[in-house]
């Protein structure tokens, strides 16, 4: 497996793991209290936090473990991977925040239109990284 | 995802008539890497006309002796 492609899987569990931990954290502020609670930025700077260690932590580990690949420069295929993802997962950021926007014209809740532009970034983020790796996987 | 073009080539062919070449050596001659060099091999990926150019002078071959458009 090509050392970006596993950089892609580490980053993508990352953000899976991180926005589950996350948003779970809020929906049971949001259950306990009865109302959506504002976000808080302690919250964020663990999620961040454990975002960057695991990030860092999981490239250490493929880079030892595969030294040549992780100095390789990017090639002309991985290039147009990137790219191609990139392209796609922007259609996914930006129907997130148009969701985003029509939620808060309904809702009028500052707090909600953060929760849902944060989970938007999430999504999008994550769905990089996933056709990143199904583009490694198949034709391009 | 992108429809395979109708292009075949004889990339593992011309390694293996060179001193059985590997993908890793190949990869690094022209510029690319392994996972690169197995995905034109297996008609994944077509390269841009600057590797297929440094393919074919690699094995010494033409151009249409490597890659080939089968319609």
């Amino acid at each position: 497996m090509p050392f970006r492609e596993k950089s892609a899987w580490i980053m993508s569990v990352a953000l899976l793991l991180g926005g589950v931990l996350y948003f779970g954290a809020v929906v049971s502020r949001w259950s306990e209290s009865g109302q959506l609670t504002s976000p808080l930025i302690p919250l964020i700077l663990i999620y961040t936090a454990c975002l960057v260690v695991i990030a860092i932590v999981g490239h250490i580990v493929i880079a030892v473990l595969a030294p040549k690949d992780a100095n390789a420069p990017v090639d002309e295929r991985e290039r147009q991977i990137f790219s191609r993802a990139g392209h796609y997962s922007s259609y996914v950021f930006a129907a997130g925040i148009l969701i985003s926007l029509g939620i808060y014209l309904i809702s009028n809740s500052g707090d909600l239109l953060f929760y849902f532009v944060f989970a938007s970034l999430m999504v999008a983020q994550i769905a990089e990284y996933f056709l990143q790796i199904l583009f490694y996987r198949t034709s391009i | 995802m992108a429809r395979r073009p109708p292009i075949s080539n004889r990339v593992r062919e011309l390694r293996d008539q060179h001193g059985s070449m590997t993908q890793a050596e190949l990869g690094d001659a022209i510029g690319v890497t392994r996972q690169t060099v197995i995905a034109i091999e297996q008609n994944r990926y077509s390269p841009s006309l600057e590797k297929a150019f440094r393919i074919a002078r690699l094995f010494e071959v033409g151009l249409e002796d490597v890659f080939s458009w089968n319609e």
